[in-house]
């Protein structure tokens, strides 16, 4: 841009008229006037004063630059002047005062070559923070100002302004607003003046403003000023038209407003109008002359009454009656850029006058949607601001800082909690971590940093804040329209910085530094990572070119790419084509977690995701595991548990019990430890029975068909609460008097503690379930009565209830024997059990752990279990064996009991054979090892089979398979006869009370169908699908290690629960390890996250407008579902 | 010329609506007419609404008051029901019919209004409407950085210029970068049919209500 042709602001030909915008006509009488040094720093509305300095200075053989600050620059201007040269500083109004401290002085010592300050004002706040009113500064600081109202004005008042300057002696602040620096008209030249620099003469009298100079000084501005004034009056800057005792005065922008609305309402006779641009010194004796026989005026200025309160006092003094009306009259406001209708308002109300012609009929407002600014597609700093709140979450507290970043205030970054001026984001976050503690983050640009952002940050280095300091690197003052950034190197291909950010940073102290690329979301979200993590302040620095001004710069096409979404991926539910999507609505927690997920773990980027997690495939339930995981992980333990009450009956129950194939399908398991599922769930229906979530399932509509259930263990209780939710008739028998089956009467309480159990039967239940204690099959309960009675169908589950035996000889005084089903059942009922001192208990399954822990709670001192394989055979789970030994439980493997005798359980050393059926070594006995284990009780827990009893009374055979079971249908649970359906122990499946809940759903839904003559609903569980991948993954790993039960001595042995609980700190960072291995349809990180306008919604479908992509991919990152990819090229 | 002609510019930013008023206000100085262009742009460039406006004639601000435009040029649709405060019922009002949807919008999930209700809304004021199908010229053009020399064509076609288009062929000619000139030239042209000639298929030209004042 800077070698351009030749620039219409060098004409050099008199009357030459251009068009121009204020700004440029700033600049064209800076260089009639003969300036031979520019600076500035970029602010709306002021920037293209400095940007058209940086046009024509070298042409023109001016000496430029961009400051780095407002006072930086308005020094450098000053230094200028003192060397004899005319200089001219440009800012917005905001940097005069961070100007100030300079500006105080300068009019005590005074420039030599004539020194011009653009301060713009901002009325209305358009680009600003705030509208300051910067004229108050003038008789504050002895500041001759002026307030231009055209383009062709702000021309001749700079020109004006270095005569002024010179011969007055002090610095001339021109103050523009954005309606006259923003508006173009047609200008008309003078010829071009050429520089002088007259060199700085040594005078440190005059120019060094030590106390007694400084009086002295001082004294002499009271001449400045006369000459000053005395100048103002000849300026022509005041100018009077028409002689009516009616006036109006204004001043600034409001002059042209003004004249057009008087001109436009032919009232422009009957007034006298008065136009001022003379803002410090007033020129008074010109002004009195324009007053002559007024006795009313209307002063016409926007913001402060400066001028109002100036002419009152005027009047005062002079003992003039005129009447002032403006601000303290009411007619005006003191905010806000003034209007035409407004203006022509007071003048009518203030003067009394009528306007011609009709009033203009104007349309109604109408509501139309917002359209705010926001980062452009491929904004580094969207990615940057994305990662940011991703890794520091919601309790962080963000402080921004002023650029185009400002724009993360908006939905959806969220980034900016609160803003004040340039470079205060670094000290807001000092400051509010130093007095609260909070986490805090600061972030600003490349320019704001060496603005005033250094010296923001050594103050927190010196104080040893704890906060995070983020630089937004662009390379590039981009938002006032791309004004280089300190240091910043233009080479043919690209930028360069020549001032490095990290060596700044590193020399003011900061040990935790890193330079990162926004566009790599990995690595810079572990850096700010690792910021988060160290102490004191810790620095990163996003580093990425603009693209907008590279492709300007180096002429290389804006676009880097294009990506499209693949919408077979995008929003795409896996489990929504078996009726099984969640049904949970779409929220920002939720899909936030989701979309750290996938770039923390990073592995995913690169991986095909299936449409299900192996996790929910193992899941006999078909739980959708990553969502709830995700739900815990956001926060919204409601929506977690809605999600599991959805699909598993019994929450309380199955969250201690669970034999957790899902922790064994989990990916971590490859690498670290699988994702502790069953505690999180554990831990979200603790949270919902605590704060009374518990959710009612409403029936469907009674179709009164009856149902009976019999066995109301888990499999039972299960299909009886599901036929009911369908509306069925269901009765439910069992020979206990109370419901629970195995869960009540075989797992120990302090495992499976009754009052959650309770809760839990008592829920489904209450869905209208009848339930029938004291009947037991084959004695006082028959199938066939039961069909007559006009049941449409039984369901039978039973469970496995008969012990196998001990294979072994014993003595005549052998000493007691029973199974561990008889044994847990006695001891679960309450009341007492015999138990030896001396237990011993055979097997190595849950029940013989089970046995073996409660013989310790009912007294036994020494319990062995003796077990024929190896330890790790053991088909027990791993942390009930260990909590077995933490409580004085030995477990002897190898041995195969031999002989019963009177002193204790005679048993023969094994070792391993060949493997059997089940891949384990099959134990050979070796004969002449015996050992004797001292006992007096035996406790033998070898597994169960039905107890077929009941089959004798029955006039039916149901179809049987290997071991006994009865034969099913694996989809409806139907067995050879059409009325009678089983599920659980009875039938072949894997002996978990998981799966024989499972085993009942699946059932009501397969009588469902079978009665309703329907298929079979696709709603009901599936069955587990067992990948031959996942069976190769090492199984044998430590289960989550949070859940590990209490290896705590002190702990007591007794009935009460044995497990640990998660905190919510430790649920939720568990939870945050789910890698999401599955496609969620619940998801719209693009938009509601990462908010790139690329992006737009066309009938529910998230699309990429090629147009507007740029190709930088960072949402490729975004995307959980891995749905955006790079378009083909065409 | 005695009265001035206000012509107000509104779409979004990156429309190219400075441009237009910039290549206005040359073309009055082409003609020796006093003009004054303003483009109060804040913070469009980051793709929010712009206004600017153009006055053709004697007078000294860049302000169009309430019910004062003459000219409502829109760039987008929903861009000129923010400018309905400016419209009287005699003013003119183009719209293009190319949509850029707000990203307030896209966010909520909430759909782009209907531009039959935008231009129902705009005849409320006025009767003088006129749609440009922008998007289907452009891609006859096949530059989409034409659409605003196409509407400055429209704006042309409504034949209120106190200049013809010569004087705009010219200030084109002269002032686009090379590679957009014979496209820009081009759109010119065709945004003059679209309004000049009435065809109903490219610009619907409604006079059928009578002004009410």
């Amino acid at each position: 841009m800077k070698q351009g042709t030749f620039d219409p602001l060098l004409v050099d030909v008199k009357g030459h008229a251009e068009s121009l915008l204020g700004n440029e006509a700033i600049v064209r009488g800076a260089l009639e006037a003969g300036v031979a040094f520019a600076c500035g720093y970029p602010g709306t509305p002021s920037s293209e004063v400095t940007d058209s300095f940086f046009r024509v200075a070298e042409q023109r053989g001016i000496v430029f630059e961009y400051s780095i600050n407002e006072k930086i620059a308005l020094e450098m201007a000053f230094a200028a002047s003192l060397a004899g040269a005319r200089s001219i500083c440009a800012m917005k109004h905001l940097g005069l005062l961070y100007a100030g401290d300079p500006l105080s002085t300068i009019p005590y010592i005074g420039p030599r070559g004539g020194l011009v300050v653009v301060s713009a004002g901002d009325p209305s706040c358009r680009t600003s923070p705030n509208e300051q009113d910067q004229r108050l500064l003038a008789p504050m600081l002895f500041l001759p100002m002026l307030d231009p109202s055209t383009p062709q004005e702000a021309l001749d008042m700079t020109k004006f302004a270095f005569e002024l300057s010179e011969k007055s002696r002090l610095p001339v602040v021109l103050r523009p607003t954005t309606r006259v620096c923003h508006s173009r008209a047609v200008v008309r030249y003078q010829r071009l003046m050429p520089k002088q620099v007259g060199g700085f003469v040594r005078d440190p009298e005059r120019l060094v403003p030590v106390p007694a100079n400084a009086r002295r000084m001082r004294i002499e501005i009271k001449d400045r000023l006369e000459i000053a004034e005395h100048m103002m009056a000849e300026s022509g800057f005041l100018r009077v038209y028409g002689n009516s005792d009616q006036a109006v005065l204004a001043s600034g922008a409001p002059v042209a407003g003004c004249h057009d609305v008087l001109v436009e309402s032919d009232l422009y006779g009957r007034v006298r109008f008065i136009s001022l641009g003379c803002i410090y010194p007033l020129p008074e004796r010109r002004l009195l002359e324009a007053l002559d026989g007024v006795t009313r005026l209307l002063v016409v200025e926007e913001l402060s009454p400066y001028l109002e309160d100036g002419l009152r006092s005027l009047a005062a003094r002079r003992g003039l009656s005129i009447e002032i009306l403006g601000k303290g009259s009411g007619h005006f406001p003191a905010e806000f850029e003034y209007q035409p209708e407004q203006i022509l308002s007071a003048i009518e109300k203030g003067l009394g006058l009528r306007a011609d012609g009709p009033d203009p009929l104007a349309g109604q407002a109408s509501q139309v949607p917002v359209r705010p600014p926001t980062l452009c597609p491929g904004c580094p700093h969207r990615a940057s601001q994305f990662a940011l709140r991703t890794v520091f979450g919601e309790q962080c507290l963000y402080f921004g800082d002023i650029g185009c970043y400002t724009l993360g205030y908006g939905p959806p970054l969220h980034t900016v909690d609160s803003l004040l001026c340039m470079g205060a984001g670094f000290t807001l976050a000092a400051g509010v971590s130093r007095i609260t503690n909070q986490r805090t983050v600061g972030v600003m640009g490349d320019s704001t940093f060496f603005h005033s952002g250094m010296p923001a940050l050594l103050n927190a280095v010196k104080e040893k804040v704890d906060m995070v300091a983020v630089i937004l690197d662009n390379q590039v003052t981009a938002m006032t329209g791309f004004q280089e950034s300190p240091g910043m190197k233009q080479l043919a291909d690209g930028l360069s910085r020549e001032v490095s950010i990290e060596a700044v940073v590193r020399s003011l102290g900061v040990k935790q530094v890193e330079t990162v690329d926004p566009y790599d979301l990995s690595s810079t979200m572990q850096a700010f990572e690792r910021a988060r993590d160290a102490q004191g302040v810790s620095v990163v620095i996003c580093e990425r070119a603009c693209r907008v001004h590279l492709a300007r710069q180096t002429g290389q096409t804006y676009k880097l790419g294009s990506y499209q979404v693949d919408s077979s991926l995008c929003q795409f539910c896996g489990r929504e084509a078996s009726g099984q999507r969640c049904g949970q609505s779409r929220s920002i927690a939720f899909t936030r977690h989701m979309t750290q997920s996938r770039i923390q773990h990073v592995d995913c980027k690169s991986v095909e995701k299936s449409s299900q997690a192996p996790c929910s495939t193992r899941c006999p339930l078909g739980l959708c595991i990553q969502g709830y995981l995700g739900q815990i992980a956001a926060g919204q333990y409601k929506n977690a548990y809605e999600m599991i009450l959805e699909r598993v009956p019994m929450p309380e129950t199955v969250c201690r019990v669970c034999h957790r194939p899902c922790e064994q399908a989990c990916v971590h398991g490859d690498t670290d430890r699988a994702v502790g599922v069953n505690d999180l769930k554990r831990f979200v229906v603790d949270w919902a029975h605590r704060f009374d979530q518990a959710a009612e399932c409403a029936p469907w509509v009674d179709c009164g068909i009856r149902i009976a259930v019999i066995g109301a263990g888990p499999a039972g209780l299960a299909a009886a609460y599901h036929l009911r939710l369908r509306g069925y008739r269901v009765v439910l028998f069992d020979a206990e008097e109370k419901a629970g089956g195995l869960l009540r009467y075989g797992i120990p309480a302090y495992r499976m503690p009754r009052e959650p159990l309770d809760r839990d039967i008592e829920r489904m239940l209450a869905s209208g379930v009848e339930f029938e204690s004291g009947r037991k099959l084959g004695e006082n309960l028959f199938i066939e009565q039961l069909l007559d009675d006009g049941y449409a169908a039984v369901f039978l589950a039973i469970g496995a209830q008969k012990s196998i035996d001990l294979p072994v000889e014993r003595d005549p005084d052998a000493i007691e024997q029973t199974d561990a089903l008889t044994y847990l059942r006695a001891a679960n009922r309450g009341g007492d059990v015999k138990t030896g001192k001396h237990v011993v208990v055979v097997g190595g399954g849950n029940a013989a752990v089970d046995a073996a822990r409660t013989a310790v709670r009912r007294g036994a001192e020494r319990v062995v279990i003796a077990y024929r394989r190896s330890r790790q055979d053991m088909p027990a789970w791993d942390d009930e064996i260990q909590a077995a030994e933490s409580e004085g439980v030995e477990i002897l493997c190898r041995l195969q009991p031999a002989r019963a005798r009177a002193d204790g359980l005679l048993c023969v050393k094994t070792k391993p054979g060949k493997p059997d059926a089940s891949g384990r070594s099959r134990p050979v006995a070796v004969a002449d090892q015996k050992i004797l284990i001292e006992a007096e009780q035996i406790i033998t827990a070898l597994g169960q089979r039905m107890d077929e009893s009941w089959c004798a009374s029955s006039s039916f055979d149901l179809e049987r398979e290997a071991e006994g079971l009865v034969k099913i249908d694996p989809l409806t649970g139907r067995t050879s006869h059409a009325k009678i359906f089983a599920g659980g122990d009875m039938t072949p499946a894997n002996r978990t009370v998981t799966e024989a809940m499972a085993a009942g759903i699946r059932s009501a839904w397969g009588i469902d169908a079978v009665l309703r003559g329907t298929e079979v609903a696709d709603r009901r569980p599936i069955a587990p699908i067992v990948e031959a991948s996942l069976e190769k993954r090492n199984v044998d790993r430590d289960q989550a290690e949070c859940r590990r039960p209490a290896n705590d001595p002190s702990r007591p042995i007794d009935d009460s629960e044995v497990a640990v609980v998660l905190t919510e700190f430790q649920a939720r960072q568990e939870a945050s390890r789910c890698k999401v291995c599955g496609l969620c349809g619940n998801c719209r990180s693009c938009l509601d996250l990462f908010g790139c306008p690329a992006f737009f919604v066309r009938d529910g479908g998230i699309f990429i407008d090629p147009e507007l992509c740029m190709g930088c991919g960072v949402c490729e990152s975004v995307c959980p579902n891995g749905a955006i990819r790079e378009a083909a090229n065409e | 010329m005695n009265e001035r002609l206000k012509i107000l510019i509104v779409g979004v930013g990156g429309q190219g609506a400075l441009t237009v008023a910039k290549f206005l206000g040359e073309a009055a100085i082409l003609e020796g007419l006093e003009v004054m262009v303003g483009q109060l742009h804040g913070m469009s460039q980051r793709g929010g609404s712009v206004e600017c406006s153009v006055l053709i004639g004697p007078g000294k601000s860049s302000f169009i008051g309430d019910g004062q435009a003459d000219i409502v040029l829109g760039l987008e649709p929903m861009e000129v029901l923010r400018a309905l405060p400016k419209m009287s019922p005699q003013s003119r009002v183009i719209i293009n019919r190319g949509v850029i949807m707000p990203f307030s919008l896209a966010l909520q999930g909430l759909p782009y209004p209907p531009i039959a209700s935008i231009t129902e809304q705009v005849q409320e004021i006025t009767p003088y409407v006129f749609e440009v199908d922008g998007p289907v010229l452009v891609r006859r053009i096949g530059v989409s950085r034409v659409l605003n020399v196409l509407m400055v064509g429209a704006l042309t076609g409504l034949g209120m210029l106190p200049f013809d288009r010569n004087v705009l062929w010219k200030v084109i000619e002269k002032k686009s970068p090379e590679r957009f000139k014979e496209a820009n030239l081009q759109a010119l042209g065709m945004g003059i049919e679209a309004v000049a000639s009435k065809k109903p298929a490219i610009a619907v030209v409604m006079e059928s209500k009578e002004a009410t004042c």
